[in-house]
């Protein structure tokens, strides 16, 4: 977390261009401000001060639970983060869950279905969903869910029905990723011993399969879903900005172009602890899904 | 507006043209069924507000489009003059002191009575703002007081004929007392206009009702709302789906789908800001004027106009707009003449050792489309350039120190008030805080330092106009095309006055039939 928001406090250093021209700018559509406003700006916000010395007081407050003041809005700057994580989590939340849910189903069925027509049109079709870029993917479905069907609103984030396009879009290339991660874990979990070993037993194969195969073809599902997380949690600018949703990635994205740092660090840092905190609990539920970790706690 | 299309239809233009010319304020047509009073209004605006509502800053914008902030006086701009507004008059009690008589009996959304204590109070606010305003700053007004409880007296460091204009802009609005509070400004049910904030979704958008006991009468509509929505395809997006009622600022890239739906109105007017090809006028090569000459004649501003702006734009005759009271009608749009632009350049003696750098900056997407176009015309009159995009801040300290040779931008000519005459100082004087072009000509300052002491309105148009031709006489810069505001109204909506200057939008006869 340190690392990262020093990584982002360096960012107006080694910029061309002056910072505090760029927070002016912001605030108002001025040009090029006089010097006289630039340097009473730059004093206000300690903004002459050595790097270091701003950096450690940035972190001085952080450490206080103090993520400081907006360059801009001249506001806390938890008042813009906290609302707009809480807006991403639910838009990554969702994106994921949806992209659980629909690889669990197309992965299995791949996977018991192997070279068969069906497989292959589900391998086809889900690595043809990586290669559609976002920007152009959202206004296609703009075009035809709000604007020809008048399904669905064509942007903002007040009622589940405005949630259902940008989750579809953020969540149809984890849905590619992940379908090919669960067909190759149950293509292995069905010739493992212990699948064998138990259908011996008399177990159907549906039962097999939900009982043995499915959980331990998961089991790769987990760690890449805390990556895709953490990714989605700084990284759905394109369609935050497509969808006017004020989440996150659009958030820290605005704060770097207009050298907000106080803002964009705690955006980074909000970011990365979310990040972390779903790591932690991803690896949990990967070893509480993984029989060789449980018997191995069990006889610990 | 994002990249334009080379291959757009020139005839689009001369439709568009026609369509901006017959109207200098176009509104939307008033259907014929009767305005229900219970409807609401949703307008996508271009602009989020980022400063916790501080009147100095952009945020001033939202709040006038929402029919919440209000000034003392107004600009018109189907009159173009400054009208009554929370003032009903003013008059110049000596050369630096103005005095202004607020209208009786309005109250601000909270009840409290608008007296001249509470605009003096509002006044002084953005004058004391770190990064004050271009309209009010301690540079244009020295002190705002109370004469009593209902006259302002505003007194200016020199005398300043243009201060009623500067009390129409929106960084002059009004807020009740109570809005100022230790956390910043909080606009809710503190203003003076037909609509009064009730709620806003951060980083979404701001709902305002009625306000019964507005001042100057009935207010149509029941209520409405502000979506901030920054991508301007999502914003036409939002008026064809019925979202939004009044989508500002449409893109190029969106003009031809929303025209040809008889849903939606698509309004134009000429806004205040030119597209330019600033040349640098204090180092080889454009400190000749016949090299600047010939890369004027180089261009081909219809094509550029129809092409990459895809009839957004109109080819620029001048440092102006045509629509503009202080242009000079007998300038026509400059000819493409590549056989007299290379004899000026062999006249020039100019012997190129490298090529020349255009700067196409990222914040406007087209830029990158005109500045090939350039390119290639540069190089039909034996001009090699290269082209280079960067952000704008970070080309801006080269630009301001000279360090440059071209670089493609635009700038609005009345973002502080409705009129010229700080645009005219800072760009074109040679002393001018943001003179791209680092021109210098002693007889255009004198024009422009003449302008800021006439009283004359008319006078002081002639004034720039004669300014304006100096600079075209000069060839400063290379102006390609004058921008157009773009609006799409649905055609639900009564009474929609279009402003190119983007001030007023939700207006107390703003209406709907459902």
């Amino acid at each position: 977390m340190l690392l990262s928001s020093f990584a982002v406090f360096l960012v107006p250093f080694v910029s061309p261009g002056e910072p505090v021209r760029s927070l002016l700018r912001a605030r108002m559509d001025i040009g090029a401000a006089d010097e006289a406003t630039v340097q009473a700006y730059a004093q206000q916000f300690g903004l002459h001060d050595p790097m270091l010395v701003q950096f450690g007081r940035w972190l001085g407050r952080f450490v206080t639970g103090d993520m400081g003041i907006s360059h801009i809005s001249g506001t806390p700057v938890a008042d813009q983060v906290l609302p707009a994580i809480a807006v991403t989590l639910s838009l990554a939340g969702s994106a994921l869950l949806v992209a659980i849910a629909v690889s669990i189903v197309l992965g299995v069925i791949s996977a018991t279905r192997a070279g068969s027509w069906p497989d292959r049109l589900i391998t086809s079709v889900t690595h043809a969903l990586i290669a559609i870029p976002e920007y152009a993917l959202a206004p296609l479905l703009v075009l035809l869910f709000a604007v020809r069907w008048s399904l669905l609103p064509s942007a903002g984030f007040d009622s589940p029905a405005s949630l259902v396009l940008p989750v579809f879009i953020l969540a149809l290339r984890p849905i590619s990723f992940f379908t090919v991660a669960v067909r190759s874990g149950v293509r292995q979990a069905l010739d493992s011993e212990h699948v064998l070993a138990a259908r011996a037993r008399g177990l159907s194969s549906t039962q097999a399969l939900v009982r043995h195969v499915v959980p331990h073809g998961l089991l790769p599902l987990w760690t890449m879903v805390g990556v895709w997380f953490a990714g989605l949690l700084g990284g759905s600018v394109i369609v935050e900005v497509i969808f006017a949703i004020p989440g996150m990635g659009r958030l820290i994205f605005d704060a770097i172009v207009d050298a907000d740092i106080p803002v964009a660090q705690g955006g980074v840092v909000v970011v990365v602890a979310c990040a972390v905190l779903t790591t932690g609990i991803i690896d949990l539920v990967h070893k509480l899904s993984d029989p060789n970790v449980r018997i191995g706690v069990r006889h610990g | 507006m994002k990249f334009g299309r080379l291959s757009a239809a020139a005839g689009f233009a001369a439709i568009a043209l026609a369509l901006t010319a017959c109207s200098s304020t176009p509104s939307s047509p008033a259907p014929e069924a009767a305005a229900n009073p219970d409807a609401r209004a949703v307008v996508a605006n271009f602009r989020a507000p980022v400063s916790n509502w501080a009147l100095e800053s952009d945020d001033a914008y939202v709040l006038s489009i929402a029919g919440c902030l209000e000034t003392l006086t107004k600009y018109d701009q189907t009159t173009k003059k400054v009208e009554p507004m929370l003032a009903t008059s003013w008059k110049q009690a000596s050369d630096t002191v103005w005095e202004f008589e607020l209208r009786k009996n309005v109250k601000f959304q909270d009840g409290t009575a608008l007296d001249a204590k509470a605009v003096a109070g509002s006044l002084n606010r953005v004058l004391k703002a770190t990064a004050p305003a271009r309209a009010v700053n301690p540079k244009t007004i020295s002190k705002v007081e109370a004469a009593d409880a209902d006259t302002v007296r505003v007194t200016t460091p020199a005398a300043d004929p243009l201060l009623p204009y500067r009390m129409a802009s929106v960084n002059a609005g009004v807020l009740s007392p109570a809005a100022y509070t230790a956390k910043g400004i909080d606009p809710m049910k503190h203003c003076t206009g037909p609509f009064a904030p009730v709620s806003e979704k951060a980083g979404q958008s701001l709902t305002l009702d009625r306000n019964e006991n507005y001042w100057d009468g009935e207010v149509k509509l029941a209520g409405g709302e502000i979506r901030y929505i920054t991508d301007g395809a999502t914003r036409a997006t939002q008026v064809q789906t019925g979202e939004a009622d009044i989508s500002m600022s449409i893109p190029a890239t969106s003009l031809a789908t929303l025209e040809a739906d008889d849903k939606i109105s698509v309004l134009k007017a000429d806004s205040p800001r030119t597209s330019t090809l600033y040349l640098n006028n204090s180092r080889a090569p454009f400190d000749d004027v016949n090299l600047r000459k010939a890369a004027t004649m180089a261009m081909d501003l219809p094509a550029i106009a129809a092409s990459i702006y895809e009839g957004a734009a109109q080819p620029a005759t001048g440092p102006f707009a045509p629509s503009e009271s202080w242009a000079n009608p007998e300038l026509g749009v400059p000819q493409l003449n590549i056989e007299e632009a290379k004899k000026l350049v062999e006249a020039s003696g100019y012997k190129q050792q490298k090529p020349l750098e255009i700067i196409a900056i990222t914040e406007r997407a087209e830029f990158a489309g005109v500045a090939t176009i350039i390119q290639e015309q540069f190089k039909q009159i034996g001009l090699t350039a290269k082209v280079v995009t960067k952000s704008y801040g970070a080309a801006e300290p080269d630009v301001l120190a000279g360090n440059y040779d071209m670089i493609l931008s635009q700038r609005n000519r009345m973002i502080d008030i409705a009129d010229p005459i700080g645009f005219l100082q800072a760009d074109y004087t040679c002393e001018g805080g943001y003179n791209l072009s680092h021109y210098c000509n002693k007889d255009y300052d004198k024009l422009i330092f003449q302008a800021t002491t006439e009283t004359d309105e008319t006078k002081r148009h002639d004034l720039y106009r004669q300014a304006g031709d100096i600079l075209a006489a000069d060839a400063a810069n290379v102006w390609l095309v004058n921008e157009q505001a773009i609006d799409a109204v649905g055609n639900s909506v009564q009474g929609y006055v279009q402003d190119p200057l983007t001030r007023y939008v939700l207006t107390k006869d703003l209406a709907k039939t459902q």
